[in-house]
């Protein structure tokens, strides 16, 4: 590899800007493939989407192909989806039920939790063939907090509670919105790609710089985004339509950053005291049931927009969705973003949060589209040769701890966490795997 | 949706051509971008709904690529009609081929109809052109002369891939 010293990777991060190569040289991207999705703790799927013993989900890490199961006896397993006999990818569908897998190809077959059932013509095994050293490859760690599984393709690394401790209450934030106390994510999904590095997707979830300017084309003359939830009667102010500049109540917005990479938005101010229809109304009621009216009123005061759970997913608290970046390749990638079903909370709630978010965050929706433009011509734009560096030094300098959250708080349209993020990704780059 | 019983050769459908007339004009609103008037097609009630798996049953419970109502139809073509919107920034241009239109229903009585049609939508935009192709079930209701959309769904034989961004209807 050309590019992989340590004084190489250490020259490409400074403190307020960063070199053009991470978004666009190949042997940087395939550096990332093993030092940070290799490494770092991945975000793999929720366990509502296997339920019952023997469903399955399959996924990649990064680029690898990977089954996340319920075995018989409730336990999840994070398995390598490639068969350890010639090496073909096992299970093809995105999801399904069935007592075992079997390989296409010369028809081994393995069990729910990874170990080889049964070899075809067993008689023509080498001698000394041990079937139990052909399960399917797993993920060394695999840790949950709250349905949210994640795991670690590497032997040695931080532990699951050091990489999710300090994002606990963001997922709490969200689940804890669900009268029942638990989420769904069992309502399909969006799927879309762009010319571009994975990046640039992760540092867009906490950008709130953009959001005036990126997607002006949701902002009607009154400089009044579109009613995003349900109840809502209208959206959030992100433009003084007198000086057509940032709304005050925008640049007002905080950032927070914690651990390597994770960080997360606090809300916009939004009318909540207006928000009103019969769904809306009625989930009020059914959660102040299950929870109390004082917690109620707690929980249905947002205080987080959007969480990043460094590198490869975020939890979106407006719209709510779980987002999962997927790297293909150093000028491609793809997202998948899955609606989610608040457990217990009126159909009509749902679906109108599901509804919603077909028209916020699918590949044909008002808000991500603008995005995906942006990253495209982002890419193109950092062909050139001319300007080396990436300019991310808003508000350098400004950070301030918070002690109260055991965080670091900076303005949202700054570019801390951005900043952030490379600190973690110069973590993991600069040491050999 | 079920595949509709084959008639018998020489019987001849319900004067398919004012249906197929009425597919050809819709699909030419759109390539003319004339989304405004597209919009006007649709039933006060009228909804555009683009599944996001092959079959799906409903657009509540699911995501899908589309399911507008006419409020969201017009906050999409506003958006469309927007100075600042980046993804249309140069506009796509399209082309629609609606064939193999079918009167699957029809109900003469109360002026309701459902035709089937293929539909083949070439886009270009930024010099990329790319292709959509796919099952469409127009749900209509005769408005004097014409007719009204209740409901159009469009089943892209690729639904559930991963897309770049989709910024026009299909």
């Amino acid at each position: 590899m050309r590019n992989g010293s340590a004084e190489y990777i250490a020259k490409l991060i400074e403190p307020g800007r960063v070199h053009r190569n991470v978004y666009t040289d190949p042997d940087i991207f395939e550096l990332e493939m093993e030092r940070i999705f290799g490494r770092a703790w991945l975000y793999v799927g929720h366990t509502s989407q296997i339920p019952q013993p023997g469903d399955y989900v399959t996924t990649e890490l990064g680029r690898q192909p990977v089954i996340m199961t319920r075995h018989r006896d409730g336990s999840v397993h994070v398995l390598i989806n490639r068969c350890t006999h010639r090496g073909a990818k096992v299970v093809n569908d995105r999801k399904g039920n069935a007592p075992r897998f079997t390989c296409c190809y010369h028809g081994w077959s393995f069990d729910t939790d990874g170990r080889l059932a049964s070899v075809p013509v067993p008689e023509g095994c080498a001698a000394g063939f041990d079937k139990s050293a052909f399960g399917l490859a797993r993920a060394p760690h695999v840790g949950e907090y709250r349905g949210f599984v994640f795991a670690n393709l590497a032997e040695k690394g931080l532990s699951f509670e050091d990489h999710i401790g300090p994002m606990k209450r963001n997922i709490d934030d969200l689940v804890d919105r669900a009268p029942a106390g638990a989420l769904a994510l069992d309502a399909g999904m969006h799927r879309y790609a762009y010319n571009g590095n994975w990046k640039l997707q992760v540092e867009n979830v906490l950008d709130s710089y953009h959001v005036p300017f990126g997607h002006a084309s949701t902002v009607n003359k009154q400089g009044v985004q579109f009613a995003r939830r349900e109840g809502d009667r209208k959206g959030a102010t992100v433009v003084e339509t007198e000086k057509k500049q940032t709304a005050a109540s925008w640049k007002e917005r905080k950032s927070y950053i914690v651990g390597s990479g994770h960080g997360w938005t606090s809300n916009t101010a939004l009318d909540e005291g207006k928000r009103s229809s019969p769904a809306y109304d009625e989930y009020r009621r059914v959660l102040a049931e299950s929870v109390g009216a004082e917690r109620a009123q707690q929980i249905l005061t947002p205080r987080l927009h959007n969480s990043l759970i460094y590198p490869n997913m975020s939890i979106m608290g407006l719209n709510i969705h779980v987002r999962v970046i997927k790297p293909i390749a150093v000028d491609r990638t793809e997202v998948t973003i899955y609606p989610i079903r608040l457990v217990g909370a009126p159909q009509a709630m749902n679906f109108g949060n599901i509804r919603l978010l077909n028209v916020t965050h699918s590949a044909t929706s008002f808000v991500q589209t603008d995005d995906l433009e942006a990253f495209a011509r982002t890419q193109q734009g950092l062909r050139s040769r001319l300007t080396d560096w990436v300019d991310i030094s808003r508000g350098l300098g400004d950070e301030e701890p918070d002690r109260e959250l055991n965080a670091t708080r900076g303005l949202a349209t700054h570019e801390m966490v951005v900043r952030a993020q490379y600190k973690a990704w110069l973590g993991y780059m600069r040491e050999a795997a | 949706m079920d595949a509709p019983a084959l008639r018998p050769a020489g019987e001849s459908a319900v004067d398919r051509a004012r249906f197929e007339e009425f597919l050809i004009a819709e699909a030419r609103l759109l390539d003319e971008r004339r989304f405004r008037e597209w919009m006007e097609l649709f039933t006060e009630d009228g909804t555009y709904w683009v599944p996001s798996v092959p079959g799906q049953a409903s657009p509540f419970d699911q995501a899908s690529l589309f399911y507008d109502d006419r409020d969201l139809m017009r906050t999409r073509v506003e958006r469309l009609e927007h100075p600042r919107i980046h993804v249309q920034t140069p506009p796509s241009r399209t082309a629609h081929l609606v064939g193999n239109v079918l009167v699957e229903q029809a109900d003469e009585a109360k002026g309701e109809y459902v035709i089937g049609s293929t539909v083949i939508v070439v886009e270009y935009r930024d010099d990329a052109q790319r292709i959509f192709a796919g099952r469409q079930h127009h749900r209509l209701r005769r408005d004097g002369a014409s007719f009204r959309i209740v409901q159009k769904r469009v089943d892209l034989i690729n639904c559930d891939s991963a897309f770049e961004a989709i910024a026009v209807p299909i």
